[in-house]
């Protein structure tokens, strides 16, 4: 159990792929950090840095106090949890366990003990005696992390761990894994693309694209603060709604123009937030769930029409577009077209295509982004 | 709608289950390959147990019955030419381990591996007469082993592997090796291929260092080739050896170098005793089948 730091850790592969490019990074004794990003973005090779399965291109990583870098990876005393497993193929579940122990040297029992052991924690005992072949993919799934927990090691290392696996399995074993880490109390860098996975499993999330971190926070964090405009975006389903309009703080009043519709905001907001005075564009973001239905229009409503509606059971999403946008007043190019919003709605809430509703934005949960560079025009946390 | 459950009641009926159905169709599917096979193979297997039985110079054969095959085996040059296969087996695992070697290191890309792949796979693609004719040059009086013993300074050492009985043996296994290690190679490479390079990463973060991988991920996986690469090189040995004795040494000296397979050659167009030769033709044919099935049942047992 140890400390994980990545310190301004890059990897260039050939001359100019840039797969992960500056990434600082600590992760705490016994925390659960889970990389999530789109793919491509360089969640894998940062893992792999850490494991020792790929040079570090520049930068220091240190796992315990330890620089790494120049480590292999059979002396960091890092366990790893590979997408496709990588059982060994021609070895009981057993012995697939028992590898790294029997490499190791321990002795016949104590190998024999720790396996039961692992066997116990992850519901193999029955299984034991088999080829990873005659196994389900859970249970395959299982042996892998059998062979991780096993070692005791200093950290777990899991590459998108769940991603073979059918939808329910993938709940079932995201609750196994998470509660498996507590009760072992072990580092744990998870990479998935899956921002349902990252949300529920991770003390911490670090929010990648395009080799460059973009934000960590606990989850709760990253979902009410989000640092920019693709993290609002990446995180949460359906995803926040980002509407380029305009706004100026002026006259104790913040007021947002999309075309020439205006709702006002809370004054409050200024303090908090970097508005420009002078209607400059900007990107609001509003999360489906603060997008609310209202009985009639008022000074702060948006008049809007349904254009899709998608009942999910528990709840409706309800695909608006913001009427009189495209005869904006302004000669803006980017308004000329449809604004649309998705707002989540109670089951019961009768609504169908071609209503016209009128809708508020929670006034306390509206999003600000430069309209240049995406970041949170927030100042204050 | 009836209709269709009238047939497939009956098409299912007791007599023939689903899986019953399932063999007779590949029975079915096997059988223009059967002919060919009895056509080809089988009738002539038993043409040549019957001539075993006969008298036979080419033309005329004559009945003689069991008493040919205690004959045979009264023959002293067929016992050197069965000791002569065995001690060529010897070279089998220098034949499976030598390419395993090139083919390992081949795969983790050594620095100019193209090359060395080509260089090795070329006795594959060159004539075994041809390269028969380069090792007879190669171990001759005046060839190339002497002339790099000789650069090497060691000017009055000479020798003449073909030219004893006591090691003419050894120089045709020597060959056979060479031959053996292209094809052998390439096959090494293909199974080290379809090896999931994650179970090596795997193997290496629980700790296993390079000979640990190799004998516990590499090798087991590399099994199933090996055993393959086993019995073609066998088969190989038995049956394939003949251009490369015919070209290099003639059998000679003596019967230093005449294998069961030189053997049939030299009875039925030497001596012109064709019954004798389908005799032999058969013991050879029996020793390549029990190598065979002896691997293919280890082959099974894997399962
Ligand atoms: N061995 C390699 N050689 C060259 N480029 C590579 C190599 N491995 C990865 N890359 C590049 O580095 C970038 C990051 O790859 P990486 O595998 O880390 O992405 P990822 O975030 O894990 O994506 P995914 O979610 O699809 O697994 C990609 O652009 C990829 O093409
Ligand atoms: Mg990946």
């Amino acid at each position: 159990m140890a400390e994980i730091i990545f310190d301004g850790v890059t990897k260039i592969f050939g001359d100019d792929i840039r797969a992960v490019d500056d990434l600082s990074l600590a992760i705490a004794e016994g925390e659960f950090m889970v990389f999530v990003g789109p793919s491509g973005c360089g969640k894998t090779t940062a893992l792999r840095m850490l494991a020792g399965l790929e040079d570090i291109t520049s930068g220091s990583l240190s796992i315990g106090g330890r620089i790494v870098n120049n480590v292999l990876p059979k002396h960091r005393d890092v366990a790893m949890v590979f997408q496709n497993y990588a059982l060994y193929p021609h070895m009981s579940v057993e012995r697939n366990i028992g590898f790294a122990l029997k490499i190791r040297g321990d002795s016949k029992d104590e190998i024999k003990r720790k396996v039961d052991e692992a066997a116990t924690i992850l519901h193999l005992n029955d299984f034991l005696d088999r080829r990873p072949k005659a196994l389900s993919g859970g249970q395959r799934q299982r042996v892998a992390m059998g062979r991780a927990i096993v070692r005791n090691p200093q950290a777990f290392l899991m590459d998108e761990p769940l991603s073979n696996l059918d939808a329910k399995l993938r709940v079932e074993m995201r609750l196994e894994i998470a509660r498996i880490q507590r009760l072992l109390g072990v580092a744990t860098v998870y990479v998935t693309h899956d921002q349902v996975e990252a949300m529920t499993m991770g003390d911490r999330v670090a929010v990648m694209r395009e080799g460059k971190l973009q934000q960590v926070d606990t989850p709760q964090d990253l979902y009410d603060r989000p640092a920019n405009e693709f993290v609002a975006g990446f995180m949460g389903s359906p995803p926040m709604n980002l509407i380029r309009c305009h706004a100026s703080a002026g006259n104790d009043r913040v007021a947002v123009h999309f075309g020439h519709q205006v709702i006002e905001l809370p004054w409050n907001y200024t303090s908090s937030h970097a508005l420009p005075e002078s209607g400059l564009e900007v990107v609001v973001g509003v999360r489906p769930e603060d997008v609310l239905i209202v009985d009639g229009a008022s000074t702060n409503t948006l008049e809007t029409r349904v254009e899709r509606r998608e009942a999910l059971g528990a709840e409706i999403l309800v695909h608006l577009s913001l009427l009189d946008t495209t005869t904006s007043s302004t000669s803006d190019g980017e308004l000329s077209r449809p604004v649309s919003l998705v707002a989540k709605m109670g089951p019961r809430t009768k609504v169908s295509v071609g209503d016209i509703l009128y809708v508020q934005l929670s006034p306390e949960h509206a999003h600000f982004f430069d309209a240049t560079n995406g970041d949170s025009l927030r100042t204050r946390p | 709608m009836s209709v269709i459950t009238a047939t497939t009641k009956q098409n299912a009926g007791p007599w023939m289950t689903l899986r019953r159905r399932r063999q007779f169709a590949g029975f079915l599917f096997t059988l223009p390959a059967l002919a060919l096979v009895i056509g080809f193979i089988g009738i002539p297997i038993g043409q040549a147990i019957y001539y075993s039985f006969t008298s036979w110079n080419g033309l005329t054969s004559q009945w003689i019955g069991p008493s040919t095959w205690s004959q045979a085996f009264h023959n002293s040059n067929l016992w050197t030419a069965l000791q002569n296969n065995a001690l060529l087996l010897l070279s089998v695992p220098f034949a499976l381990g030598l390419p395993l070697c090139i083919a390992v290191l081949l795969h983790q890309r050594v620095a100019g591996w193209k090359v060395f792949r080509s260089i090795y796979f070329m006795p594959t693609a060159i004539s075994w007469v041809v390269l028969g004719l380069v090792a007879e040059r190669f171990f001759a009086y005046q060839g190339t082993l002497n002339s790099i013993i000789h650069f090497f300074g060691f000017s009055h050492t000479n020798t003449n592997m073909l030219g004893y009985e006591s090691t003419a043996l050894s120089a045709l296994g020597i060959t056979f090796v060479f031959t053996m290690i292209g094809t052998n190679t390439m096959l090494f490479l293909t199974g080290l291929a379809t090896l999931d390079p994650t179970l090596e990463e795997a193997a290496r973060i629980d700790g296993a260092g390079r000979w640990r991988i190799f004998r516990s991920i590499t090798l087991p996986h590399l099994s199933r080739f090996i055993q393959l690469a086993f019995v073609m090189t066998v088969i190989a040995l038995f049956s394939a050896l003949f251009s490369l004795i015919f070209v290099m040494t003639g059998g000679g000296p003596g019967y230093a170098t005449t294998t069961m397979e030189f053997l049939i050659y030299q009875t039925g167009f030497n001596q012109g005793d064709f019954g004798t030769a389908a005799l032999y033709g058969i013991i050879l044919f029996v020793l390549t089948a029990i190598v065979g099935i002896v691997q293919l049942r280890l082959i099974g047992s894997d399962e």
